[in-house]
């Protein structure tokens, strides 16, 4: 049975277009290359 | 693939031929990242677009420079609705790689039309408030919002999933059903749509089931039975069971009935109506031709009339100059006898015979000045001598007692020389003796008038006494 107050918590506002420029810097574009890379980085160092 | 510390293109090995950097993780997570964006990709053929963006995700968090999956992922936001996280995408897509970039088409087909993007914005703002609404629990004017909303937007799939949340909420099964339909038709693979869908046809057919049990088992006091069918409440008497076919026979004839009987009485009257002010019409239309045409031949008539008269005055008239005794002929025996004269002055006896034709009383009602004139001279130069010839004639007819002879040739001499008495005289004694006494009264009373205290006077006195003295 769907719990209307639960499934209504899963649903969030959309970015309207004024927004877009925030979220989009906002954004962090770390991926697992770049931590791979600073943890090779970090390793060197420690050498 | 190049290397992450100097940026040269890798080979097969597990190290950078260029700098020694050890490349063999780096590349791992590379091709983990193109194998979850190979993955996003056969999602999105089949429209699993959910599935497609978990895939095209964790292909960027290995690799964020993956512009190809950043583009799909843009495009597949895009298509579920969510433009702006698509808009959001392909800028960052673009200032990763700002040349041979398709996401430069993407965002321009977005921009160029400033009309859509600020509906694009509306049906964001709506679906927000919306999303307010169910959150204070005002789920009707929700569901107003969240209809508006795909009114403008209907590939939004985050609103026809609330939506569809709304109607199961108000127990609409059927309409909550339509929803997640449309949501599928977009996202084949959304867990939420599904789940819903799930909930829903279970409700459905529980509902079958009950609408069963409640047709067999509900009945009210009153002998009817009552049940739900979706919105609609059907009520029907116990025991009632219809003769559809009879009915429907039934029913279309008396439709047809009422149909007929509505034309009888509603469309045959106009009609009729209409039919007889158009003949009506026609009939005026028709009486006013016929009048102007009778007025037309009346006045036709009359110009008939009129020229008929006019035709019989002038055939008149032409009878009178054209007659054997008509004015042509006393005009043309006139001309006649001035040119016998002009010939041949002393030969009296064809000039009488050429002035045969033109009596003295018919000349004297010919009007024309210039024939009088010519008449009166040539009657001054041949009168005498022609009254003259016709005395003489006449007296040899008097002498032989052919007395009608000789009054015809006394007439004509008189005619030309009305002041020889003797003539007049001889005239008077041609009647007496012709026993034509009233005339010969007649002429000896001119003789009388016209030449008194003359023996041819006396004469005539004393006959005309003797004339008297024999009728008294």
């Amino acid at each position: 049975m769907i719990n209307f107050e639960e499934e209504l918590k899963k649903f969030h506002p959309s970015l309207e277009i004024e927004d877009a420029e925030d979220a989009i810097y906002n954004q962090d574009l770390t991926d697992v290359a770049d931590v791979l890379v600073g943890m090779m980085q970090q390793v060197k160092e420690e050498k | 693939m190049k290397c992450y510390n100097c940026g040269c293109q890798l080979s097969e090995k597990d190290f950078c031929t260029s700098c020694g950097a050890d490349v063999a993780l780096y590349k791992r997570i590379m091709y983990a990242s193109n194998f979850f964006y190979n993955q996003g990709l056969e999602r999105a053929g089949v429209r699993d677009l959910s599935g497609a963006v978990i895939s095209l995700r964790q292909s960027l968090k290995f690799n964020k420079n993956n512009v190809e999956a950043r583009n799909l992922l843009g495009l597949v936001y895009y298509e579920m609705g969510d433009v702006v996280r698509g808009l959001g995408e392909w800028v960052i897509s673009k200032n990763l790689r700002s040349e041979k970039n398709i996401a430069d088409d993407y965002i321009n087909m977005i921009q160029d039309n400033p009309t859509r993007l600020d509906a694009i914005n509306q049906t964001i703002k709506k679906y927000n408030l919306a999303l307010g609404y169910c959150q204070q629990d005002s789920l009707d004017l929700a569901v107003i919002q969240l209809k508006k909303v795909l009114s403008l937007n209907p590939r939004y799939v985050q609103a026809h999933q609330l939506l569809a949340l709304l109607y199961i909420k108000a127990e609409e099964w059927e309409k909550a059903q339509r929803e997640l339909k449309k949501c599928l038709k977009i996202d084949t693979g959304s867990t939420t749509t599904l789940r819903y869908l799930k909930e829903v046809e279970e409700m459905l057919q529980a509902d079958e089931n009950a609408k069963g049990d409640r047709k067999k088992r509900e009945k009210v006091s009153d002998g009817v039975i009552k049940y739900q069918s979706g919105n609609e409440t059907i009520i029907q008497p116990v025991g009632n069971r219809e003769n559809r076919s009879l009915s429907v026979i039934l029913n279309i004839g008396i439709g047809i009935a009422i149909g007929v009987a509505a034309a009888c009485f509603l469309l045959l009257p106009a009609r009729l109506n209409m039919a007889n002010n158009a003949a009506q019409n026609e009939l005026r239309a028709v009486s006013e031709q016929l009048d102007k045409k009778t007025s037309a031949i009346e006045d036709l008539e009359q110009q008939v009339k009129s020229l008929s008269e006019e035709n019989d005055r002038l055939r008149t008239t032409v009878a009178e100059y054209e007659g054997d005794d008509g004015t042509m002929m006393v005009i043309d025996g006139l001309l006649g006898a001035v040119s016998v004269y002009m010939e041949e002055p002393d030969n009296t006896e064809k000039i009488a015979k050429a002035l045969e034709s033109v009596k003295p009383e018919e000349a004297g009602q010919i009007e024309s000045p210039a024939f009088q004139n010519l008449y009166q001279l040539l009657m001054e130069k041949v009168g005498p001598s022609i009254a003259n010839a016709y005395y003489e004639s006449g007296m040899q007819s008097y002498r032989k007692e052919l007395y009608e002879d000789a009054i015809r040739d006394f007439e004509l001499a008189a005619g030309y020389d009305p002041s020889n008495g003797d003539i007049l005289y001889d005239l008077g004694n041609a009647y007496r003796k012709q026993g034509n006494n009233d005339k010969a009264a007649e002429i000896y009373k001119q003789v009388i008038e016209s030449f008194p205290d003359t023996e041819k006077a006396r004469r005539a006195q004393s006959y005309l006494d003797e004339i008297n003295n024999n009728a008294g």
